[in-house]
């Protein structure tokens, strides 16, 4: 589904009765009733180390499989869709920021972005063109330069751009902040935020980084088992 | 260009390039080692053949008659036992020959063999059957100390028509070798090539090596009072031949009805020994195929090691490249986009070992070339079948190809959750 086709009352994220335990792990990791997401809107998700909140991204993006729950991505149940399908439909409708960045090495900043545009609809003609672009509106300029050529603050955008590559309806963001000190990891959550909204994008980010919390209007704090809801 | 399966693959090889071209290497090795063992081993038996031309039989009073053919027609080494000149007459007539040309081995020029016959050699025996001698220069010899010149020989020493030589008494490296100064050959003629192991000979006519010999006989009985030895100071024991190239008379030109008569009453006298080079020639080739086998056999083996080489490459790879693969993963390649990603960099692998061992079957090739020729005057064609570069070069790619299974399949399953690192 491109943006285009997206219906604007349609939440880009809604989950419900998401269940999710490892084996052995003697109960449920992550237990969320209800939570939607509307598209556009920007969600942090805190909770103490060891609450699931990584799981919980896993499980928006379809990495994992629930034992129990529905969670609709831009309207498709993720779950439903199987194999290459699920993998084709979060390339092009969820994007993932992590904490290490996970750039590809060997690859140049440009061609990071490309990368995720090799999973997209678009022409290939057009995905340089794209990543471009965005790396340019995110301020990078050495785009040819190694990701280890570049600095931490730089890599960061690099990782943005290319979560932002393929006009996603969501962004999933696991503790963008973490290797950054308090004043950086300001600057980085406000680059996220805006870059988010500009592309249209909504933004479910996990974090235990106070300043980044703050930083949301809409906050979602994991429980031990649940989810409950501040604003 | 933006970037695409084909890049990912690419970056993958020249990111790990020592362990990429080590592979390649190892590949490129047994594919050359198998395509150069093949095209030497047709090319080989095509040569052979060459050298023996149209003769019948090879007659000498050499300890066999392999040692026989090596060292009469392919120049091994100087034969050590001799004919008497007069045994040979009688035998030209006893027997029905088409030919029966004399000829002698023992001297050298700068290493290269030099045979006395007789000018039958040139006008009789045909050095590739059908085909015969033609001269590129000059004349056949036509009395004694004139020598006339194999093509390959004329291009490596630069001689031509009118230069005076000295020659060996034996071969260069051989002791008690020594240059004959005082006996000067007048070079008469330059043979065209016949692509066998005679270009590299020079040819003389039986008296003058005769007379050398004799000279270092009477040498060696009167010291200085021997003066210049000619042919009046020959005796019976100083006409002795080496060999005798034969071919019996037929009246279609094939091989004689009486044949095997001939060869059983020859090889029951004392002193010769009868050698059919075809049949010793496909000896040779027998045991040569045997060791063929065995060559062919451990360039398969070091074949399947280098495909085990790539399991193990790309295998430890993937050990470091899952965290790679599982962000190709969540940016939404497929499981089998990884699995096609990881065998199409093991078919790379072999492709390029395969091109490289095309190359390393050339130089091979031309190395065994230039050794035959050195050692045993053959002309070997270094050339590599298409078809055969081909169906070698398809072979690596296709067991580099399986080789990638493991590893695609580790691709194939690698936890995207695990690999990429939890927080939280």
């Amino acid at each position: 589904m491109s943006d285009e086709q997206r219906d604007g009352d349609t939440p880009a994220l809604s989950v419900r009765g998401l269940r999710f335990g490892y084996s052995g792990a003697g109960g449920d990791v992550v237990r969320i009733d209800e939570l939607d997401v509307a598209p556009g809107e920007q969600v942090v998700v805190v909770g103490r180390s060891g609450s699931g909140k990584s799981t919980l991204l896993h499980l928006l993006s379809g990495v994992l499989d629930p034992d129990a729950g529905r969670v609709l991505v831009a309207g498709t149940d993720i779950h439903s869709l199987k194999g290459a399908r699920r993998d084709a439909f979060r390339g092009r409708e969820i994007g993932m920021i992590f904490q290490s960045f996970n750039l590809l090495h060997g690859f140049t900043a440009l061609e990071n972005v490309e990368v995720a545009l090799m999973f997209s609809l678009m022409p290939r003609g057009e995905h340089a063109a794209r990543a471009r672009g965005l790396l340019g509106t995110l301020g990078i300029d050495r785009m040819d330069a190694a990701p280890e050529e570049l600095s931490v603050g730089q890599q960061q955008r690099v990782a943005v751009a290319r979560a932002l590559a393929c006009k996603p309806a969501l962004v999933l963001a696991d503790e963008p902040t973490a290797s950054l000190d308090p004043e950086n990891s300001a600057v980085a959550i406000g680059l996220i935020r805006d870059a988010c909204r500009e592309q249209g994008a909504a933004l479910v980010c996990v974090s235990h980084d106070p300043v980044v919390a703050g930083a949301f209007e809409r906050r979602v704090v994991l429980e031990e088992v649940g989810v409950g809801e501040k604003r | 260009m933006a970037v695409s399966d084909w890049t990912i693959v690419r970056r993958s090889v020249t990111g790990r390039m020592f362990s990429s071209v080590t592979t390649v290497l190892m590949v490129g090795v047994s594919v050359g080692l198998m395509l150069t063992l093949v095209s030497m081993r047709d090319a080989g038996r095509r040569a052979f053949e060459r050298g023996s031309g149209d003769m019948h039989m090879l007659i000498s009073n050499d300890s066999s008659p392999m040692v026989s053919v090596l060292n009469g027609i392919f120049y091994a080494n100087a034969p050590a036992s001799y004919i008497p000149w007069a045994d040979y007459e009688r035998l030209g007539a006893r027997y029905p020959f088409a030919y029966a040309v004399p000829t002698q081995l023992g001297d050298s020029f700068r290493g290269r063999p030099v045979m006395a016959t007789t000018r039958g050699f040139f006008t009789a025996f045909e050095p590739d059957a059908g085909r015969a001698w033609r001269i590129a220069d000059g004349d056949l010899f036509g009395g004694p100390f004139q020598v006339v010149l194999g093509a390959e020989a004329a291009n490596e020493t630069g001689l031509g028509v009118g230069d005076t030589i000295n020659v060996f008494h034996g071969a260069a490296r051989d002791p008690g070798a020594h240059a004959h100064a005082e006996y000067d050959y007048e070079v008469v003629g330059v043979l065209a090539a016949t692509g066998g192991p005679h270009d590299r000979a020079l040819f003389t006519d039986l008296t003058s090596a005769w007379i050398l010999h004799a000279h270092d006989r009477r040498v060696r009985e009167l010291g200085d009072a021997a003066g210049l030895t000619g042919e009046a100071d020959l005796t019976e024991a100083d006409r002795k031949i080496t060999g005798i190239y034969a071919r019996l008379a037929s009246r279609d030109g094939g091989a004689p009805a009486a044949l095997p008569q001939v060869m059983s009453r020859l090889r029951a006298q004392e002193g010769l020994t009868v050698a059919q080079p075809r049949q010793e020639i496909q000896r040779l080739f027998g045991i040569v195929s045997n060791i063929d086998q065995v060559l062919l056999g451990m360039a398969a083996v070091v074949m399947i090691s280098s495909a085990v080489g790539i399991m193990l490459t790309l295998y430890n790879a993937m050990e470091q490249r899952r965290r790679q693969v599982a962000v190709l993963r969540v940016l939404g390649a497929s499981r089998a986009r990884i699995f096609g990603l990881v065998m199409t960099e093991s078919a790379l692998l072999g492709l390029l070992g395969g091109v490289v061992g095309v190359g390393l079957a050339w130089v091979g090739g031309e190395i065994v070339s230039a050794v035959m020729w050195a050692r045993l005057g053959l002309v070997i064609e270094a050339a590599i079948e298409p078809r055969m570069a081909l169906a070698v070069g398809l072979g690596a790619v296709g067991l580099a190809a399986v080789a990638g299974v493991a590893p695609a399949v580790a691709g194939y399953r690698t936890s995207v959750a695990r690999n990429l690192r939890p927080i939280g």
